[in-house]
């Protein structure tokens, strides 16, 4: 294990790639410090001590995304978040647009049109939700039960800036992931995405030790390692399909002939199902922030039916979202006629079905059951600390606690991802790697 | 002078903007985005796309300083 880090290190190229990385991440981490320009920073480090006690808010999930700069309204305050919108829009709509599955169809030169898609709309989310946050802290509703002003001088201009400041803030970030993805190991995105949720931990943790003394925090934490160890098995779960490939003569070689198999993952659609649902419920919570007005009946409805966490209306509907996001994104990137067309295109074969249509049928079949479990997986997890928001200190941190939920599933998924990338750059120069 | 600053900001934000909307699209968006397997980057950089880099880490420093020049003038209570 230890040999393989080093290994690593003494790569030049490989070395290159990480320093790189973690260049990019503390530059990451550097930016989200800086205030907005017109925004007291003294100010809001009093709001933030003053929220921390409660810590109820409808940001809390927008707020782990960003690490915490958001309530800060720092310059990256918006973080990965408007491109993580962006990219779930342009995805739902190529089920919708029929020009967008036609690009989806083209490949390559499609897919990157469609990836400027996504980066034009990322700008312009990136525009609204800063007006939203810029609005919502000149009207003092960002920190409620906070006197001080956040933003002293609230004029038309002072507003502009900030607002401009933060949308290329999401656009600098969103270069830095893809600069990270282009010439350091592993997804950027994911990547700012795991740093700014790690970030959270030692905060989160802090805040559990002092609420609920240290006995109830070792218990957290050994639960926590139960949980990423559960997660990465059945991140890591999957089923193999035997596929014979025909031996076929191509001039004088020989090709085929090869038994391999094809590997259906049970999690196929990762952690995304789990950002979907949380994003949508969401939604009814911001609109009754919006609204102001408690009183109203359907206002008092949502808050002790929708947005209370430990209530069961909330964890069956949050269940029953990423089930069904699970099967709906399994459905959108894993198309089983055209896999099985492929197969039957270079002589490949299930053995006991014919190619073609039942070999389809069979491969719908087996990963709409295998799905099954993964949605019920991910649904568990995803609700689990819901359940323990008497430990966790009070009401609202359910999101937020990062040792379960959300925080886990996207932190464990990115680790194995970028560690599997950085072991098959070491096994190209067959090295020994770090998973045995 | 806080003006002047603030018109800054501004203009670097909007030209950062588009400058990193000028480079080429890389990666496949959200399905490469949690564990969707690995693409390689075929094609290398151009002396277009290094220049372009080049103008954006100028504006990107432009951008930091005038930011914290308005952040220290607020500070100093200018």
């Amino acid at each position: 294990m230890l040999g393989a880090f080093r290994s690593a290190l003494t790569t030049p190229d490989l070395r290159r790639k990480i320093l790189f990385t973690l260049g990019m991440v503390v530059l990451y981490r550097l930016g989200a410090t800086i205030p907005s320009p017109g925004v007291s920073y003294p100010n809001i480090q009093q709001c933030v001590e003053v929220l921390q006690g409660e810590s109820q808010s409808v940001y809390s999930l927008l707020n782990l995304f960003s690490g915490g700069a958001l309530l800060q309204l720092s310059v990256l305050s918006l973080g990965i978040m408007p491109y993580i919108t962006a990219s779930i829009i342009v995805q739902l709509l190529q089920v919708v647009i029929p020009r967008f599955e036609q690009l989806k169809k083209e490949g390559q030169s499609g897919q990157a049109k469609l990836t400027q898609y996504t980066r034009y709309l990322t700008v312009a989310l990136a525009v609204l939700q800063a007006t939203g946050i810029v609005a919502l802290a000149v009207r003092g509703q960002l920190f409620p039960g906070c006197q001080q002003e956040v933003i002293p001088d609230n004029s038309v201009l002072n507003m502009v800036v900030i607002v401009v400041t933060m949308t290329a803030g999401a656009a600098l970030l969103m270069w830095m992931g893809e600069l990270i993805t282009e010439r350091g190991v592993g997804n950027g995105m994911s990547l700012l995405i795991f740093t700014s949720i790690a970030s959270r931990i030692p905060a989160e943790g802090g805040n559990i030790l002092n609420n609920s003394g240290g006995f109830v925090f070792a218990v957290i934490c050994c639960f926590g390692l139960v949980i990423i160890a559960s997660v990465v098995f059945v991140e890591q779960a999957q089923r193999r399909i035997p596929v014979q490939y025909a031996k076929r003569m191509i001039g004088r070689r020989m090709y085929g002939g090869t038994s391999t198999y094809l590997p259906l993952k049970v999690n196929q659609a990762g952690v995304i199902p789990v950002i979907f649902g949380s994003s949508l419920l969401y939604l009814p919570q911001l609109l009754g922030q919006l609204a102001g007005n408690q009183n109203t009946w359907w206002s008092r409805f949502i808050q002790t039916y929708i947005v209370d966490p430990s209530s069961w209306v909330h964890i069956l509907l949050y269940m029953a979202m990423i089930i069904f996001f699970a099967y709906f994104y399994v459905s959108i990137t894993f198309n089983p006629e055209e896999r099985a067309d492929e197969m039957k295109k270079f002589g490949g074969f299930i053995p006991g079905i014919r190619p073609g249509r039942p070999t389809a049928e069979y491969l719908s079949f087996v990963l709409s059951r295998i799905t099954l479990p993964g949605a019920l997986y991910l649904g568990i997890i995803a609700v689990l600390p819901n359940f323990f928001l008497g430990v966790t200190g009070g009401q609202g941190g359910a999101q937020n606690f990062p040792f379960g939920g959300t925080a886990v599933l996207i932190m464990v998924n990115v680790g194995l991802d970028t560690v599997k990338q950085v072991e098959s750059q070491l096994t190209q120069r067959s090295y020994e790697g770090f998973l045995r | 002078m806080t003006l002047l600053l603030q018109i800054m900001v501004l203009l670097t934000s909007i030209l950062l903007v588009l400058l990193v909307l000028l480079h080429r699209a890389k990666g496949g968006g959200l399905s490469s985005l949690f564990g969707g397997g690995m693409q390689s980057n075929l094609a290398g950089s151009s002396v277009a796309e290094k220049n372009l880099d080049r103008m954006t880490l100028f504006v990107i420093a432009l951008w930091v300083i005038s930011i914290i020049g308005t952040g220290l003038l607020i500070k100093l209570g200018g």
